[in-house]
């Protein structure tokens, strides 16, 4: 047995009724090692990771797993045996409590007892410590409502520590967070590593694998494609083992011709609806017809709240003003803005994008029952039709229309949030971060259609946190900074290094 | 359909399966139990006319729950109405036009619905747009109405047995007329299923073959006709029942075939994505909380006329059966999801329950915990379905 080997997957075969999720998959994970788990999604990454961190007990699959050494039988309460063997999961929706304080959720279920009454002092001093060593930039009183992402995954790791976590998991860690934040994440990650823990890094960013592993193991239709050192890969080659097919680009080359400037946000001011903070402090730009204009900036610097602002489903504008055709207008709410054809694929599909329970025809016509409906009666048929030829026009994988959103995959959710706002005919989309956490494959489905749809003469306003994408898909990109817009650059002059001076609010 | 394709469906409906069964299992035990009693059309006649009122607030708090509110001032809202219903019978109507039954009780309907419907339009407004939470608002209303009933009625008991009236809810239909309509009806049936495969085929989707179409008409088809037989040989069908039946119809179609109702289930769903998707949240649960009201008016009368009299103790406890009801017919507390089919079929188990532990002659303590654990057992056996179809 080498001692080097922390994780030895051996044969591991999971299947599910109607699907086999792995299928006989082996590698080994090194000691102290950071080890990028990379597929696209439906590859088998997340099932493999609920066998290491007990959610399918030992039973459940074929196959061994030796933990330094032994072979790992996680049975019974088994999340918990995984913990107390120091096998820790990091994952994707943060399993925080928000009303609780950061030490409050790091000694949850392990509340120091003293004469039947928690001792805080040793909570808060030992959340202290643990946040010192591994230099985690938070503080143990602080409400983790009141955090941002990035500090609530902070938190979230901190408190696998505290459970001696000798292997740590983290499933899509970064998918939230801002490129400050990424920095400072792999910063921690790399501070985990000199204190001997080993790490699973899953993530749908190619570059970060770069960034940070020893290691790739590459995962297709729940079989392993092969494992490798980092330094002998590049980016093409991880994402040809990925699709299986050679990827000549990430991005397709669209035909687009922008035309006529069709709409203008000439130095526009609002206010949070909630806190009366005011969080756009002068946003100019114009969006010409048939255009994809990129946004780009760091978290909180305004992005989401000025694409809302937009919509009207945000706060009051209180200097400046819209010209829609070079007609002034004022937008209510989103039933005006659309109205007015401006509609808005939002930044969280599941929270803001579907009634998830609901069927897929019902999602995607929501917004628009007013074409089929007379007052008594939706005209259920024609509802059916034409919700039918969006999904086949941007072909939604699915069984029919009927099933519940809830049941597909991240990219044919998306497309189904993308379909609902196509039927409203728009002449302006905004797209905020349209392609997060959804797959390679799904990604590029997604490029090609926002292609299409600028040739067709429809005007896309597209927020993205990967750089590579905004350049990658725009015809001009608008940097944000602290609320306003901080330039707006040609695709010609735009690099990663002017977008993130201009983002940092350096220049 | 192979039998495995028949048992996914089976799977997939569960929920309202199960409260069928449950439904049966509870009239067999009981059937059992009284040796055939429980069955005699009398019996069977006075359950569905039992069930009327909280039918009424049940097929309201569906709408209700499926937008994630609940509504606890129905009860005590259908007692004020009933005790406002009796007022207006003996006291003005009385006065005002003497002779005239049938007017009177018809000018009492109205004016109940539109006592209901200011109270609904009342919460409605400090729910939807002052923003406060339903569970408080009709906390509030629950009391605001009890101290309502004692004030109207000065704790005495009032009359409400004039004929006019009394016909709402003790009033029989003609056994001859009482067969028109379930043939009505099964042709109504009929002729929607025809109608629909119709514009299935214009629109060019798969139908599915039509005896499985011939054998779901045909079904509820033999309900109707057997209910309406079995009733006939009492005193006909129930006016009440015939109004509730009417009322479910309409607003069933409403919660399915309309904005109103999608908006309702979209927002209960989802309320984010209902929002960002142009839907006016607060005017559609004022809607909603309003239709609430309207239907307790509703239920009030039927109460009034019911019961005979407005009293003190008037709609005493009926909003819990009401949200029992509808929990019981699959409605998600959570919002989101919900049938006025399945709430009626729950209220129907309350109601049978009842009937059926009265004629066992159970004392009314051991009735009220039977009640409690079978809501809870539904329940339990409910979610374990749940998990199992996933």
């Amino acid at each position: 047995m080498d001692e080097n080997v922390i994780l030895d997957i051996q044969h591991v075969t999971k299947a599910f009724p109607g699907v086999i999720a792995l299928n006989d998959v082996s590698f080994q994970v090194q000691r102290g090692e950071i080890h990028g788990l990379c597929g696209e999604n439906g590859a088998g990454k997340s099932t493999l990771m609920k066998i290491l961190s007990g959610v399918y007990p030992h039973d459940t699959y074929e196959g061994d797993i030796f933990y330094n050494g032994e072979l790992l039988k996680l049975e019974g309460s088994a999340i918990h045996k995984a913990a107390e063997k120091g096998i820790a999961i990091v994952y994707q929706e943060l399993t925080l409590v928000p009303g609780m304080t950061v030490g409050e959720n790091i000694f949850l279920g392990k509340e120091p007892v003293e004469r039947g009454s928690i001792n805080w002092d040793r909570v808060y001093s030992d959340t202290q410590k643990i946040l010192n060593e591994y230099h985690l930039d938070v503080h143990p009183q602080d409400i983790v409502k009141n955090l941002g992402v990035g500090k609530m995954q902070m938190t979230e790791i901190a408190k696998a520590l505290s459970e001696n976590a000798k292997v740590l998991i983290l499933d899509e860690p970064t998918s939230a967070l801002s490129e400050a934040e990424v920095t400072q994440l792999m910063g921690i990650l790399q501070t985990l590593k000199e204190h001997g823990v080993t790490c699973i890094y899953i993530t749908h960013k190619i570059e970060e694998f770069f960034r940070i592993t020893d290691h790739v193991t590459v995962m297709r239709d729940g079989k392993v494609v092969t494992t490798q050192e980092t330094k002998n890969l590049t980016s093409e080659k991880l994402v040809q083992y990925m699709v299986g097919r050679e990827m000549k680009e990430r991005f397709p080359k669209g035909n687009r011709h922008p035309g006529d400037v069709i709409f203008e946000v000439d130095d526009i001011y609002a206010e949070d609806p909630d806190k009366g903070k005011e969080v756009l402090k002068g946003v100019s730009f114009n969006l010409r017809k048939g255009e994809i204009l990129g946004i780009a900036g760091l978290m909180g610097s305004g992005r989401t709240e000025l694409v809302m602002t937009i919509f009207g489903e945000y706060g009051k504008i209180t200097k400046g003003s819209m010209k829609l055709y070079g007609k002034e207008i004022t937008i209510e709410n989103g039933n005006s803005a659309m109205k007015h054809g401006i509609s808005l694929v939002p930044e969280d599909r599941k929270r803001h994008g579907l009634v998830l329970i609901q069927s897929i025809l019902k999602n995607i016509s929501l917004p628009n029952l007013d074409r089929f409906a007379s007052f008594m009666r939706i005209d259920q048929d024609a509802e059916l039709a034409e919700s039918l030829k969006f999904a086949k026009e941007l072909a939604i994988k699915t069984p029919s229309l009927f099933v519940p959103a809830e049941s597909l995959s991240g990219g044919n959710q998306q497309k189904v949030v993308i379909s609902k706002w196509l039927m409203s005919g728009p002449k302006i989309l905004i797209m905020d971060d349209p392609t997060r956490g959804i797959d390679v494959g799904a990604k590029y489905e997604i490029y090609k259609l926002m292609n299409e749809l600028a040739e067709q003469g429809i005007s896309i306003i597209m927020i993205s946190s990967d750089l590579q994408e905004v350049i990658g898909m725009s015809d001009r990109i608008m940097v944000m900074c602290h609320g306003s817009s901080n330039g707006i650059l040609e695709i010609a002059d735009a690099t990663q290094e002017r977008i993130m001076t201009l983002a940092t609010g350096i220049a | 359909m192979n039998f495995s394709e028949l048992g996914q469906r089976f799977r997939k409906n569960i929920q309202t399966y199960i409260i069928i069964i449950a439904l049966v299992a509870i009239w067999g035990v009981f059937a059992i139990i009284t040796k055939g009693g429980y069955f005699m059309p009398q019996n069977i006649s006075n359950l569905f006319r039992q069930m009327t009122v909280t039918g009424f607030l049940a097929v309201g708090m569906v709408l209700v729950m499926v937008t994630g509110g609940i509504d606890l001032s129905v009860g005590k809202l259908a007692g004020f109405v009933s005790v406002v219903a009796a007022l207006f019978q003996r006291d003005v109507w009385f006065h005002l036009i003497p002779n005239q039954p049938v007017l009177a009780a018809i000018l009492t309907v109205f004016v109940s619905m539109i006592v209901g419907t200011l109270f609904g339009m009342y919460q409605a407004y400090i729910i939807a747009y002052l923003r406060v939470p339903a569970f408080i608002v009709t906390l509030g209303g629950m009391f605001i109405l009890n101290g309502g009933i004692l004030l109207a009625t000065g704790g005495q008991t009032i009359a409400a047995n004039q004929p006019g009236f009394s016909y709402i809810a003790q009033g029989y239909l003609n056994p001859t007329i009482g067969w028109i309509l379930g043939v009505a009806v099964v042709a109504i049936l009929v002729f929607m299923m025809f109608a629909s495969r119709r514009t299935k085929r214009k629109y060019g989707f798969e139908l599915k073959p039509i005896y499985q179409d011939l054998l779901k008409t045909g079904f509820f088809s033999l309900l109707v006709l057997v209910y309406v037989g079995v009733v006939n040989k009492y005193n006909g069908v129930q006016v009440p029942v015939l109004l509730l039946a009417l009322t479910a119809i309409i607003v069933s179609y409403v919660s399915t075939n309309t904005r109103f109702g999608r908006y309702a289930y979209a927002i209960g769903g989802n309320r984010e994505a209902a929002r960002l998707s142009g839907i006016n949240i607060k005017k559609q649960l004022f809607l909603v909380f309003t239709l609430m009201g309207l239907l307790s008016g509703i239920g009030g009368v039927v109460l009034a006329s019911y019961v005979g009299y407005g009293t003190i103790a008037a709609g005493q406890g009926y909003e819990l059966d009401a949200i029992a009801s509808c929990v019981l017919g699959g409605t998600s507390t959570l919002g989101g999801s919900g049938t006025i089919f399945g709430a009626l079929v729950g209220a129907l188990i309350m109601a049978s329950l009842n009937t059926g532990l009265q004629m066992m002659n159970v004392a009314p303590a051991w009735q009220y915990v039977l009640r409690g654990l079978v809501l809870v057992v539904a329940v339990i056996v409910d979610v374990y379905f749940k998990k199992q179809s996933n």
